[in-house]
């Protein structure tokens, strides 16, 4: 019943697409009135709202930093009011809601392009909405910078409009491997046996298909897939595939699982008293702080690669700064996902100044050739390789200890030692 | 193992029959789909929720509240919305419902945000009992009986009271219910309360363990919808019957087929059965 909605209004749009002959040459470049207009498509409704709502507060901020006067932060945009290469032109951002749906995702793309007249997309979170939302913006010619969307795949269709600044799942994977590696070496964890527990679309399917690619590389260090476990986008329980976790008895879990889905699982861990060594988790429900902030000393021990955390505020001054003006919106410290997205509005924009005109294939060429500073990440830059990657993860593990997400490794940013082991459910 | 999966199958199953029960209840008394209900058992689980947060009451002492809320919720939602549309074409006040459920989701989100929200403490929560390996977690154990408790005394008030033998009377015909004196406005009104208190008091019992966001109803009602199809539209027995059906094949199915079936099976179930038997499993 939902989805004839969308159905019908793709339809439509293709229609009229189809007779007014569109091309790459519609939007007029350069004709900006003092705005340009930057399309963020986001989950602002729907199952995933919670994080697409905090997604937004982050692009409103950069856009306060990008328009306002902020000297006190180290960033390109943020000293000066507006772009400067633009004659101080403001930067709008026009917010779309896919309901965490790919086929909404597409015809809002649409509309923001042909309706909305922006010179750029970015969005989406969602791996399978960002899909279409790209292709969409591949057939019209303009850039689209996805900030958090995490399936390799998307830099894998040899798209020449697109970039993104998380590190894709298979950089993830390979992250997860090598620190189980530390932890066995480092520790002597003795971790062989790996669960991978995943939702069923394109984040999670995905997440898994480069776990079974990643694995044959680290066959040697002793490592094996003993449980794959899919579970529906919507659900109502967990306890089938909690009982099929403990029976297989796993070392560590993978999770590639959003905020509620994530957060059914760990109570039910608790009551199946299934208790592994590790549980790493893809970008996800786990980065989000509502985690600690719902399972409270449960969410202790859970692991994860982020953009950033807290705890690394101290060592980052912009970053601080950033947090303190997202945090008057949000009421929470900024995380992982939202940073990226932050990220990719601040990209864009710097881009589109450097350019010095919305004009897509100028954007485009600084995109793919020039470095951005990006003070705010572990990284420090961002640039995007041929595919449309960011070349520098953007990602540090971490692991909540007494309710604080710490950097646990790499060594050099670490801001606690890793803990290599669950304590049983009723020692804690 | 196989023990361990039956008897969670069971207990999930035991709530779904109670959120469906509501609905069979408006279906069987006035031939109206509420798309709305899941919606009610969102609204509960907020009430409990806020309760809970503001203050500090235990989501089993806020359950007669919450069940209250929603009684008053859907009396208000018959006089208010479907009083209006009952004598029109039968979309009609399947769409007016569609939209109320629209409208409280949308409302919701607007004013509690999306957030997910979970209750952390509570009598009941992280309290288990053991038995050799089979593990029962006490909120899903205690949701269940209070499932079939709620179920029982719905019947119980059906059959035997006053009120409840003009509802029947109502379900039969409602034309000779009104030759006979009987209020059939007022009635339609309460069965309507009583199928919101219905879920009332489920959101209350899964509020300890479930989490609460403006979505949290949308998939209790879809499958609400399956369980009444399977016990018959209107049965309430079936209904019972339907719940623990679709639970323990949701178990059973996702654990030996993979879990990314689980709802595959209950949904291929219903069309098996709407195909071979639409009256239901235990319709008449």
């Amino acid at each position: 019943m939902r989805k004839i909605g969308p159905v019908l209004l793709v339809l439509v749009l293709v229609l009229t697409t189809a007779l007014s002959g569109c091309g790459q040459n519609q939007s007029q470049p350069d004709k900006t009135d003092g705005v340009i207009k930057i399309g963020a498509i986001l989950p602002l409704t729907g199952p995933a709202s919670a994080t697409g709502v905090k997604l937004k507060y982050a692009i409103e901020t950069a856009q306060e930093l990008i328009n306002g006067e902020h000297p006190e932060i180290d960033l390109e945009l943020a000293k000066t009011a507006g772009l400067p290469n633009l004659k101080g032109a403001k930067v709008e951002f026009i917010f779309a809601d896919h309901q965490a749906n790919p086929e909404v995702a597409k015809s809002e793309a649409e509309r923001l392009i042909q309706n909305e007249k922006v010179a750029a997309l970015i969005g989406c979170y969602h791996s399978s909405a960002t899909k279409p939302a790209s292709q969409v913006a591949e057939r019209f010619g303009i850039p689209f910078v996805a900030g958090s969307s995490s399936s390799a795949a998307l830099t894998e269709r040899g798209l020449k409009w697109f970039t993104r600044i998380a590190p894709h799942d298979g950089m993830e994977t390979k992250l997860f491997f090598d620190y189980l590696k530390y932890l066995n070496e480092k520790y002597n964890a003795g971790i062989r046996k790996i669960a991978v527990v995943y939702i069923d679309n394109e984040y999670g399917v995905h997440a898994f298909q480069m776990v079974e690619k990643e694995i044959q590389n680290y066959k040697a260090d002793g490592f094996e897939l003993v449980a794959d476990v899919k579970y529906p986008a919507n659900v109502s329980n967990v306890d089938t595939e909690v009982q099929k976790i403990k029976a297989a008895a796993p070392d560590a879990i993978f999770h590639a699982s959003y905020i509620g889905d994530m957060t059914m699982f760990v109570k039910k861990y608790k009551e199946m008293n299934v208790v592994p060594k590790v549980v790493l988790s893809y970008c996800g429900g786990y980065q989000d702080p509502q985690f600690v902030k719902n399972l409270g000393k449960d969410a202790d021990y859970f692991a994860g690669p982020n953009a950033t955390t807290s705890a690394l505020f101290e060592k980052m001054p912009v970053l601080a700064k950033i947090n303190e003006i997202y945090k008057a919106k949000a009421g929470v410290d900024i995380d992982g996902p939202t940073l990226e997205d932050f990220a990719s509005a601040m990209v864009i924009a710097e881009a589109i100044n450097r350019a010095g005109s919305t004009d897509p294939a100028k954007v485009l060429e600084v995109l793919k050739n020039h470095e951005f500073a990006a003070p705010y990440f572990v990284s420090g830059k961002i640039k995007f390789g041929e595919d449309g990657q960011n070349v520098y993860s953007a990602s540090v593990m971490t692991q909540i200890q007494n309710g604080v997400y710490e950097a646990v490794w790499p060594e050099t940013s670490q801001t606690k030692e890793p803990i290599p082991a669950f304590p049983a459910w009723d020692k804690r | 193992m196989l023990l361990q999966i039956i008897l969670s199958g069971i207990l999930v199953g035991f709530v779904y029959s109670l959120v469906a029960v509501g609905l069979t209840l408006i279906w069987g008394v006035m031939d109206i789909i509420n798309f709305a209900h899941g919606d009610f058992l969102m609204v509960s689980m907020y009430t409990v929720f806020w309760l809970y947060t503001l203050l500090r009451l235990d989501p089993l002492a806020s359950l007669p509240i919450a069940a209250l809320v929603t009684f008053v919720l859907s009396f208000l939602t018959y006089k208010l919305i479907i009083k209006r549309v009952i004598n029109a074409p039968g979309l009609t006040a399947l769409l007016a419902t569609f939209g109320l459920s629209l409208f409280i989701r949308n409302f919701a989100q607007y004013l509690w945000t999306p957030n997910y929200r979970f209750i952390t403490t509570s009598l009941v929560t992280d309290k288990k009992l053991e038995m050799g390996s089979v593990i029962i977690g006490i909120p899903q154990l205690v949701a269940a009986l209070g499932s079939i408790m709620m179920t029982f005394l719905v019947v119980w008030f059906i059959k035997n009271t006053k009120t409840g033998r003009a509802i029947q009377a109502a379900a039969q015909s409602r034309d000779t219910a009104k030759l006979m004196g009987i209020n059939t406005e007022k009635i339609y009104a309460v069965t309507f309360g009583i199928s919101g208190a219905c879920v009332g008091v489920a959101g209350a019992l899964l509020a300890t363990f479930f989490p609460i966001y403006p979505e949290s109803g949308a998939l209790y009602s879809l499958l609400a919808f399956v369980i009444v199809a399977l016990g018959g539209f209107g049965n309430i027995a079936g209904a019972l019957y339907g719940g623990v059906l679709i639970g323990l094949s949701e178990a059973l199915g996702g654990f030996f087929l993979g879990t990314q079936f689980k709802y595959a099976i209950v949904f291929l179930i219903y069309l098996l059965v709407l195909q071979f038997r639409p009256k239901g499993l235990f319709g008449w």
